[in-house]
């Protein structure tokens, strides 16, 4: 059934159908959350996309289309981060994200979605990983480091690692840092290696929802049968997915979920480890001539998964404070205001144009506070981050993840 | 299980291959499959047949022959112009069921995944898709593929049993074609075609034809990073000599050395070639994985710790600059003594 709404512009050419089967798909699969928007225009404003690209991304006419039951949106629905900084902005707490999930999972049903991203789909469902990497090889990074296999009766914690840092090369070396840290803190937990399932977060991310399901449901089988009650991620990613996510999925909540800042940061708040002062000492020795023997600053990354989506400001910064020799100082856009360094929401798998990547505003705001390490707690950050930073050439900057900096300090070789 | 239409009792002792056609001449992946099949009739002493389906297959025909088939079996008719699933399905059905052969290659290409998976079926045989290898067990006839899975981490034998055809697809470049050989004779079997236009239910309404590379298509891969200081005119040289094309990291896209169409990774091109020879390149994942399925890898990098060095199966530490000329010039000299 459609309503044809007849608009005429001063040309008496426009005309607008309103398709109501189209409205109530959106209606249902973002919760109605549209039906809020006032178009006061804020998301649009505060877009980040506004800083890199003319003409910014129309957050607030996607909204309206949406809105109406108005296909009025194309490709650019694939631009978006789901940094939902427009969310955090909205006056009405319209779920824009959402909303931008809702429109790309019906661009799966009509077949028409970005190239290269039905292939990572596959890779998964072949590989169990997006990176197209064998299954087999999914635990090589723990090599010759006699990270424990997860036994519910002796692990307090499952550490869920992730397909990414599982297999990327420059990411393997802060899962590594992350499991000497955690030993050296005494903390209890174990790794499902080979057998660690994917969380899904990059199928949730690109839209595709009913294969979201599927693996979610098989994900949690494997972590219910394992006896997991309690797991602690790597990447934020996985964090959200899991924390948010996958409620819909299992009947119950089944297991408690952690970013490994917040366990780390607990246990130091609690007065049960404290970080030694080695940071500065270790750094020397890896040739970081620009530290200032005196005093190292540091600035964070809020990733947009951790801080914004889920509300974690302090756990990072807990742990930064928390070592000894280092001096905190934030970037102009820094907590709710974190400026998204460009892999979430799916962009990880598709090409972003130079020019156009805000990871390259993000590393020429940390070069403004003048810290000599940029910090990050997402895997996705720190590939971002490193790649804009190695594009501009040398730099008095490192890109760390927190792991790495407080392996650093703790001072054990790898 | 069904049982095929025909089973390893009713089958000849022949190799079929389905031959596609480009320009009035056979695919290069149509010559390799016969110099495979050629190779496995005569390990077991069977005959080598080829199907071409066409309007004007004369000269095709004895390209095949030259190329080491003992038969060629011919349809002609203009609705055979262009490949249509309804007619070529129809045809070759017909053919195989008169011909009964004990294995049916075809190339992992559009047309032909599409022709043997639909035969597959008719047929009610197996189909093992991708093969990277091919064996006849002697005797017996059973064809033994050799198919790769979960990204090269496992390696399957697969065997058909009873059914037959064994059909098989593989890919371009997995077996190497052979010279012609022109005083060859072979039997042209002329097949009766009896096809209306209402059978087919498509239409050929445009022919485009694109311009420019398929990295996914090419065996050698010259590939070019921020190390290269966008120098690309070296390595187009080195690939003119060597017969390959040249591929590209993303810095250099970005800084507008090289076309996007060439930037190999995961947001650009995955590509599987017989060698990749990559200069100037750290390896950074998003790259590693568009290029990590070649058979050999090959990195040149004046930093020994650069991560490529993890991935690649030959590592040469130094500078590209340097390097590369001397490359060159060997391989002139190695190209002028073969000559």
């Amino acid at each position: 059934m459609q309503k044809s709404l007849e608009m005429m512009d001063q040309s008496g050419s426009n005309s607008y159908l309103i398709d109501e089967a189209l409205w109530e798909k959106i209606n249902e699969r973002a919760s109605g959350s549209a039906n809020l928007c006032f178009q006061c225009g804020e998301c649009t404003a505060v877009c980040p996309w506004g800083i890199v690209k003319e003409g910014s991304l129309k957050v607030r006419s996607i909204l309206r289309g949406a809105q109406l039951g108005v296909e009025d949106w194309d490709k650019e629905i694939w631009l978006c981060t789901n940094c939902i900084q427009c969310q955090s902005y909205c006056p009405r707490g319209v779920q824009i994200g959402d909303i931008f999930q809702a429109l790309r999972s019906l661009s799966w049903e009509n077949r028409e979605v970005e190239p290269g991203l039905p292939s990572m789909l596959w890779s998964i469902y072949w590989n169990d990983n997006p990176w197209s990497q064998p299954p087999s090889e999914r635990f090589n990074w723990a090599r010759g480091a006699n990270i424990p296999e997860f036994d519910c009766q002796e692990h307090e914690f499952l550490l869920y690692i992730g397909c990414t840092s599982a297999f990327d090369n420059r990411l393997q070396k802060v899962a590594q840092a992350l499991a000497r840290v955690l030993t050296a803190f005494g903390v209890s937990f174990g790794c499902l290696g080979v057998n660690e399932p994917c969380c899904g977060e990059s199928i949730k991310s690109v839209g595709h929802n009913p294969y979201f399901r599927e693996t979610a449901e098989s994900t949690a089988r494997i972590f219910t049968s394992a006896g997991v009650r309690k797991l602690m991620t790597l990447s934020p990613h996985c964090y959200d997915v899991f924390k948010n996510h996958y409620r819909t999925v299992l009947q119950e909540e089944s297991f408690e979920v952690f970013h490994y800042t917040q366990v780390l940061a607990e246990l130091l708040e609690n007065g049960k480890v404290s970080i030694p002062a080695g940071f500065i000492d270790r750094a020397l020795e890896n040739n970081y001539s620009w530290i200032d023997p005196d005093g190292v600053t540091i600035t964070f990354q809020d990733p947009c998964y951790l801080g914004r989506r889920n509300n974690e400001f302090q756990a990072p910064r807990t742990l930064i404070l928390g070592i000894p020799g280092i001096n905190l100082i934030e970037m102009e856009n820094h907590m709710q205001d974190g400026l998204c360094c460009g892999g979430g929401g799916g962009r990880m798998w598709l090409e972003t144009p130079s020019g156009e990547r805000f990871s390259d505003i993000r590393i020429k705001q940390a070069l403004e506070t003048g810290a000599s390490i940029l910090a990050t707690a997402c895997p996705f950050c720190l590939v971002c981050l490193e790649d804009s930073l190695n594009a501009l050439g040398k730099k008095n900057l490192f890109v760390l993840d927190i792991a790495e900096i407080v392996d650093m300090a703790i001072g054990q070789s790898g | 299980m069904t049982l095929s239409l025909y089973d390893a009792r009713s089958a000849a002792d022949s190799i079929w291959v389905f031959l596609e056609q480009d320009r009035n001449s056979l695919t290069e992946i149509s010559l390799e499959l016969l110099a495979k099949g050629r190779q496995l009739a005569d390990q077991v002493g069977w005959k080598l047949g080829g199907l071409i389906l066409g309007i004007r297959n004369s000269e095709l025909c004895s390209e095949a022959v030259a190329h080491g088939a003992d038969e060629v079996w011919s349809a002609e008719h203009e609705l055979l112009e262009n490949f249509t699933i309804d007619a070529f399905s129809t045809i070759t059905f017909e053919m195989i069921m008169e011909g009964k052969p004990g294995v049916l290659l075809f190339g992992a290409t559009p047309d032909g995944r599409d022709l043997a998976g639909r035969l597959a079926v008719r047929l009610r045989t197996g189909l093992n898709a991708d093969c990277t290898g091919l064996r006849l067990r002697p005797g017996t006839g059973e064809l033994i593929c050799d198919v790769s899975g979960f990204g090269g981490g496992v390696l399957a034998l697969i065997e058909m049993g009873d059914h037959r055809p064994q059909i098989a697809t593989i890919r371009p470049g997995v077996f190497s074609k052979t010279q012609p050989d022109w005083k060859r004779l072979g039997e042209l079997i002329k097949f009766p075609v009896l096809l209306k236009a209402e059978d087919i239910q498509t239409r050929i309404v445009k022919k485009v034809s694109g311009e420019g590379v398929d990295l996914t298509q090419v065996s050698l891969i010259i590939a070019g990073g921020r190390g290269m200081g966008g120098d690309f005119g070296a390595l187009q040289k080195l690939a003119d000599i060597l017969g390959g094309e040249v591929g590209a990291t993303r810095p250099p896209v970005d800084d507008g050395y090289i076309e996007r169409e060439r930037q190999i990774g995961q947001t650009g091109v995955v590509c599987s070639p017989k060698i990749a020879l990559c200069c100037g390149i750290s390896g950074a994942f998003h790259f590693i994985v568009g290029v990590e399925k070649a058979d050999i890898f090959i990195a040149i990098n004046s930093d020994p710790s650069a991560p490529i060095f993890e991935h690649a199966d030959y590592c040469v530490v130094g500078d590209v600059h340097t390097i590369l000329p001397l490359i060159k010039e060997a391989l002139q000299t190695r190209l002028a003594e073969e000559i």
